[in-house]
């Protein structure tokens, strides 16, 4: 009796975990560290379809073939289930390494797969992955082992399904849905904290406020149909123009911007005019015609502008744009202190 | 149709006594396995086999399961004309197919526990489309 009351704790604890995550990664680490209070096991597994992504939290002295053999069985349960992705190499993995059992039970390099318990991730009878524990030992789990590990199944499940929805919502309150660009709501969150840094490290924080040049002639040549696709085209060629760490987002209308953190004021001149000039060199089918395009850019930098917030920083560059549409546009200007 | 059924001595049509024995079955696997791994993912498990058994033997697709358990619904009427062999073969592949899921998810562990009340049922039922 003692012994159940203590693994219904444990799994009361588990569950609780799982229910106060808020990504996958942690579902799987807190379940991980978790469960070994409950099973003897060499690695836990979670298959999350909608991302085509295997977790797998393991003993950190799991042999990669160990790994690999865990990977190809969840594939191929899940494919007897009906399930795609049925072959491994369209599946993302994702492994952490833990200490799960004391130093003298280290897993043998040439450990292979003994024993598994792999169920399904249902809700509302959609099958959305599923979740194994793997052991390099024969028989490692028994039937009271399946009954608690499908509660904390049925957990996840739940968790999961969760995750998608909010996703979702996440998605419509990140981006911009014609460009899927991140939106102005983001973008003002993501500055409060690249400037939050910047201003209490004293490192570089740069800002790109860009327009496009006659914009409304375009939309009221070809039609608001034609401009979208010119906004989408920008869009993308925006995107792949800047590093990982920066931030793309649509201002409003056909205004963009750009933040770069820790970047100087010549990366960043270099990086604007390295946009402006891919701009103007495309043609842009619009219609049954091929126009060109071209682009303004204002740029303003913490420290070498002095900013005192997040909002001069945004002036600033705001007031550099002005200055590149006033300069006869189709180029890149800096922040200028004396013109204010 | 009706002819292919056979009547017992009791009076009771074999096709019948298939069906009873097989419900029996059925109900006694979802009471094993439910215990185990949950009436949600027991009922998923049994509409994917439902579902591929169905292809081939489509009396199968009268079966309704839901989270309370499995119900024969209109089957018992509507298979009653089919031959005993014919039920049998079909709820013995259907049988086995859960088996294969169940021993794919978990090894022998569902098995184990299952195996024990199916293999006497399943002779049971040949016993009875065998007799002349």
């Amino acid at each position: 009796m003692r012994f159940i009351v203590k693994h219904l704790n444990i799994l009361r604890s588990i569950i609780n975990t799982i229910n106060t995550s808020f990504e996958i990664r942690e579902i799987v680490e807190s379940a991980g560290n978790n469960l070994p209070s409950l099973f003897e096991f060499s690695a836990l597994g979670v298959l999350w379809k909608e991302e085509s992504t295997l977790y797998l939290y393991q003993e950190e002295t799991c042999p990669p073939s160990f790994t690999q053999e865990v990977a190809r069985n969840m594939v191929k349960v899940f494919s007897v289930l009906g399930e795609e992705p049925n072959d491994l190499a369209r599946v993302t993995l994702q492994v952490e390494k833990r200490k799960l059992r004391p130093s003298h039970m280290a897993m043998d390099p040439k450990a292979t797969l003994k024993s598994y318990l792999v169920l399904p991730l249902a809700v509302e009878e959609e099958i959305i992955g599923c979740v194994s524990l793997n052991s390099d030992q024969p028989n490692a789990f028994d039937a009271q082992d399946l009954q608690f590990f499908s509660v904390i199944g049925y957990q996840m499940a739940a968790t999961l399904k969760h995750f998608q929805r909010f996703s979702s919502v996440k998605t419509m309150a990140i981006y911009d849905t014609l460009t899927t660009l991140y939106n102005r709501r983001y973008m003002e969150e993501r500055l409060i904290v690249e400037a939050q840094k910047s201003f209490y490290s004293g490192s570089s924080l740069s800002l790109v406020m860009i327009d496009i040049d006659h914009f409304k002639k375009v939309n009221d040549t070809f039609g608001h149909t034609e401009g979208d696709k010119v906004l989408r085209e920008i869009a993308s060629l925006l995107k792949t123009s800047v590093r990982k760490k920066d931030t793309v987002a649509r201002y409003g209308g056909e205004e963009f911007i750009l933040i770069l953190p820790e970047a100087g004021l010549e990366e960043t001149t270099m990086i604007a005019e390295r946009i402006r000039r891919l701009v103007e060199s495309k043609l842009f089918e619009v219609g049954k015609a091929h126009i060109n395009i071209t682009v303004s850019l204002g740029i303003s930098n913490f420290p070498n502008h002095h900013p005192k917030s997040k909002e001069d920083l945004v002036k600033m560059a705001d007031r550099a744009l002005y200055d590149a549409k006033r300069g006869g546009r189709n180029r890149v200007c800096l922040f200028c202190p004396v013109q204010r | 149709m009706r002819s292919m059924a056979k009547e017992t001595k009791g009076g009771k049509w074999t096709s019948d006594l298939v069906l009873d024995l097989y419900a029996n079955l059925l109900s006694e696997v979802w009471e094993v396995v439910s215990a185990l791994i949950g009436e949600a993912i027991l009922e998923l498990l049994f509409n994917l086999a439902i579902r591929k058994m169905g292809e081939k033997y489509s009396f199968l697709k009268s079966l309704k399961v839901s989270e309370e358990g499995i119900s024969m619904g209109g089957m018992m009427d509507d298979c009653r004309n089919l031959a005993p062999a014919e039920l049998h073969r079909g709820f013995q592949s259907l049988i086995n197919h859960l088996l294969n899921l169940f021993s794919a998810l978990t090894e022998g562990v569902i098995s184990r526990e299952v195996f024990p009340k199916v293999f006497p049922k399943v002779r049971e039922a040949e016993r009875l489309v065998s007799q002349k």
